[in-house]
């Protein structure tokens, strides 16, 4: 094997495939490394972790087709430090030459028998407008729960809703809803579970595409993100099995307490207040009329206050306390200028949305303090 | 030693004398001037307090009851009345408050007080001790021992050497206070057996006597290198330290309390992993109580067992997550029961003592409520292995009815057996349990770790 490529396309190539190696490849140890294979004038780049795949091609010169495993950091690493400009590689045997002007590398490469095969992606595709399903996954990925204590709860639920796509998300704690109403991703009455790890790197990728492409098989799905000119990447994830919670169920159908304020300004407020907030510490939100008064407290370290101008209806008084950075998660994920919060009372979930649209929900549960 | 490393007798060990039996006196005069014994009163109890009538026999406690009486076959036996013994020891230890807040409870009778803050306002630690002698007597009735010294070792020989002496001829007061100073601590140190330091049991003593040490300046003499060599590097460290009267541990309030736990001695070794998880079950109940009475939450659980052959090993876990309700103490105290290598040693030889404690604790900052809480009460229930689920609101409601109708109106329903027996109070059966299982139950108690 043995091509030219320019550095900056090559690093892409190998730090996206890379990012679905993780650490030394466990069990197998040839899953540390990225397998490339030469041909036809492009090059493709595989990472994987057997859950998720991530192939990368580029148009390049090939000058003798081949395949190779190599170690994936250290590729990478190497690709990267390198000048500007050409970047030659070359395998002979079972050492890689890397060279570009007077600098020269010999890596050994991994056994390419080891590599797993890897299915062909199957299903019809369907393609999405890039950036609505980028938009969507963001506010949505970030309540997906990273214990694998409860696999179910790491996935976000993707499922046809009116025509549309709808994706859904929660850690027990908090609970992220948005549709996509001119996504048509899946038939009527299907839904799947995607690895929220898996929708992050799509997310990363999502950034230089118009489009993307979703083919959906028995057991993984696959997005295909091809820009006009640059590096083009497939993502393959397993789906989760299993039956995602009945979160309609804890959707209250109705709020009595009711407070708009300023997004900016309440997203200010909170991220102040919360540096008194040590050690888990609770946000305390007090709603009244015409106010709210964000507090913190850490016993043997200090508190803090701060007033917000918000318009309020309900209850007379009203003080829930949540967990801050689930707080700013939900402000931040809300789009427009104001937000509106929706609360019960201290102990049922309160909900954080747009004034504008409603399309997005995000539901948190508060923090019970004596 | 040096003498100018000796600090001011700032710290007071204060011991009420044969506090169990002296309360029982109260509450019955006649039994004063009679050897009386109050512990367990089974065939595997031990004493836990013995009147110095009593002790001139040679009856001391954590002796075997069976051997107690044996020993003084005329002696009067009391399983005791935890709930007064409690009510008094209240007493007592609002006194020792009034005087500093620097006071460390290491048992119902028995406590530490740092007073170098109290100096100014109150006198001497001499002064403080008289003071807390004469309040005692006053209000309560009973006479305690005090140790004044400039660490806790000093303090705890000083209140032993303030103790009334039980000999066979009678009982003759002691001097009740004894202040050890910078001048006289050397002296005082070394004429102690080595016995007499924290830390020398049976089996150190046996090693020490071997290189012919016998008191405490024997063993400052000896080189650091032969101690080392005769019990290990850090037991020879410490000894070599406690020898020297070094002793820079710092009176803990009950404020800073480091953990809260209950443990069990049962009546027969038990390799029944159900029945030991309805032990937990209760323990841990008892220790969430507690814990909940004191506004605190724990993140380390630790469980204890003692095996037939009194093997006792410790498991801990700490969570990331605030525990203050019985079921989440059970649910880590169960796993940590439950590992894989535990399972033969439980099966072939049984359980002697199980015991649980909660650790890492701090006032609660509040419970991140989940979506299981509030599943909890539909038919579909929360997901197996969620900690809230409701239970706080559980331990609310059982807080309220025990405030009302006392701790045994409501027990965890996994803690009966599957006949609907009900088991006894946590801390009846401290010092064993009774042979009559109908014996009346007594409350619990805190054994406070340090």
């Amino acid at each position: 094997m043995k091509f030219r490529c320019e550095r900056d396309l090559l690093v892409e190539a190998l730090s996206t495939a890379g990012r679905a190696v993780t650490g030394r490849g466990g069990a197998l140890p040839v899953l540390s490394g990225v397998k490339i294979d030469a041909s036809n004038d492009r090059l493709e780049v595989t990472g994987s972790d057997l859950d998720l795949t991530i192939r990368t091609s580029v148009g390049v010169n090939i000058a003798e087709s081949g395949t190779a495993v190599l170690p994936s950091r250290l590729l990478s690493d190497i690709v990267r430090s390198l000048d500007q400009g050409a970047v030659d590689l070359e395998v002979t045997g079972d050492e890689a030459q890397i060279s570009s002007g007077r600098s020269q590398f010999a890596v050994r490469t991994l056994p390419v028998d080891d590599f797993p095969h890897l299915d062909e992606p199957s299903g019809d595709q369907v393609s999405v407008a890039a950036d609505e399903l980028a938009s969507g996954l963001k506010q949505v990925v970030l309540a997906a729960s990273s214990d694998d204590a409860r696999p179910i709860l790491t996935g976000v639920l993707m499922t046809a809703e009116e025509g549309g796509l709808r994706l859904v998300a929660t850690d027990s704690y908090r609970l992220a809803v948005r549709d996509l109403p001119e996504a048509t991703v899946l038939g009527e009455g299907q839904k799947v579970l995607v690895p929220s790890r898996a929708l992050g790197e799509l997310i990363r990728v999502l950034g230089h595409a118009k489009e993307v492409n979703v083919r959906l098989g028995e057991r993984d799905v696959t997005f295909f993100v091809e820009p006009e000119d640059g590096v083009s990447v497939e993502l393959t994830t397993r789906l989760i099995e299993g039956e995602f919670p009945n979160y309609r169920q804890l959707i209250p159908a109705s709020y009595p307490n009711e407070m708009r304020v300023g997004r900016e300004q309440l997203l200010d407020a909170v991220r102040r207040v919360k540096l008194m907030a040590r050690e888990a510490t609770p946000l305390r939100l007090t709603q009244r009329d015409g106010s709210l008064e964000l507090m913190a407290v850490t016993q043997d370290v200090g508190q803090a206050h701060e007033e917000v101008d918000a318009v309020y209806s309900g209850t007379d008084e009203l003080t829930v306390a949540f967990n801050p950075d689930f707080l700013i998660a939900g402000i931040e994920a809300a789009t427009g200028d104001e937000v509106v919060l929706q609360t019960l009372d201290a102990l049922k979930p309160a909900v954080m949305r747009s004034t504008e649209g409603s399309d997005y929900l995000y539901l948190l549960m508060p923090v019970r303090v004596s | 030693m040096t003498n100018g490393s000796w600090g001011e007798p700032n710290i007071l060990h204060v011991d009420m004398d044969s506090f169990f039996v002296s309360v029982e006196v109260l509450r019955d005069p006649t039994l004063a001037g009679k050897p009386v014994v109050v512990g367990g009163t089974g065939s595997r109890g031990v004493v836990a307090s013995a009147s110095y009538e009593a002790r001139a026999f040679g009856v001391h406690s954590a002796m075997p009851s069976t051997r107690a009486r044996r020993l003084c076959p005329r002696a009067i036996f009391l399983h005791g009345d935890h709930r007064r013994y409690g009510e008094v020891s209240g007493q007592i230890h609002r006194i020792f408050h009034s005087m500093t807040p620097l006071v460390e409870p290491i048992a119902l009778d028995e406590a530490f007080l740092d007073v170098s803050g109290a100096r100014r306002l109150l006198g001497s630690g001499e002064e403080i001790a008289a003071e807390i002698r004469t309040r005692v007597h006053d209000e309560i009735g009973l006479t305690c021992s005090v140790g004044v010294a400039p660490n806790k070792l000093l303090a705890k020989l000083a209140s032993e050497a303030a103790k009334p002496i039980a000999a066979v001829s009678g009982v003759r007061a002691g001097k009740g206070i004894v202040v050890i100073d910078a001048e006289h601590a050397e002296d005082f140190l070394y004429a102690h057996p080595i016995r007499a330091l924290w830390g020398v049991g049976p089996r150190t003593y046996e090693r020490l006597a071997a290189l012919g040490v016998q008191t405490v300046a024997d063993l400052a003499k000896i080189p650091l290198d032969a101690l080392v060599g005769a019990v290990g590097m850090s037991h020879g460290n410490h000894l070599h330290e406690l020898s020297l009267g070094r002793d820079q541990r710092p009176v803990v309030s009950e404020r800073d309390t480091k953990s809260i736990g209950h443990e069990e001695t049962f009546v027969r070794d038990i390799d029944d992993t159900v029945e030991l998880h309805r032990v937990i079950v209760r323990l841990c109940d008892a220790v969430a109580s507690r814990l909940r009475a004191s506004n605190l939450a724990a993140r380390t659980v630790q469980l204890k067992l003692r095996f037939a052959d009194f093997t006792t090993i410790t498991r801990s876990r700490s969570t990331k997550d605030e525990l203050s309700t019985g079921n989440g103490l059970a649910r880590v105290a169960g796993e940590l029961l439950d590992a894989p290598e535990l399972a033969e040693g439980i099966r072939d030889q049984g359980i002697r003592l199980l015991g649980v404690s909660a650790s890492h604790l701090a006032p609660p900052t509040g419970l991140q409520l989940s979506f299981d809480d509030l599943l909890a009460g539909t038919e579909r229930g929360a997901p197996e292995g969620s900690i809230g689920s409701g239970w706080h609101e559980v331990a609310d409601a059982i807080d309220a009815i025990r405030e009302r109708f006392g701790a045994d109106a409501v027990v965890p329903g996994a803690s009966m057996s599957p006949t609907g027996d009900r088991d006894r109070t946590v801390g009846a059966d401290l010092w064993g349990p009774s042979d009559s299982e109908d014996e009346a139950g007594a409350h619990s108690r805190s054994r406070r770790g340090r």
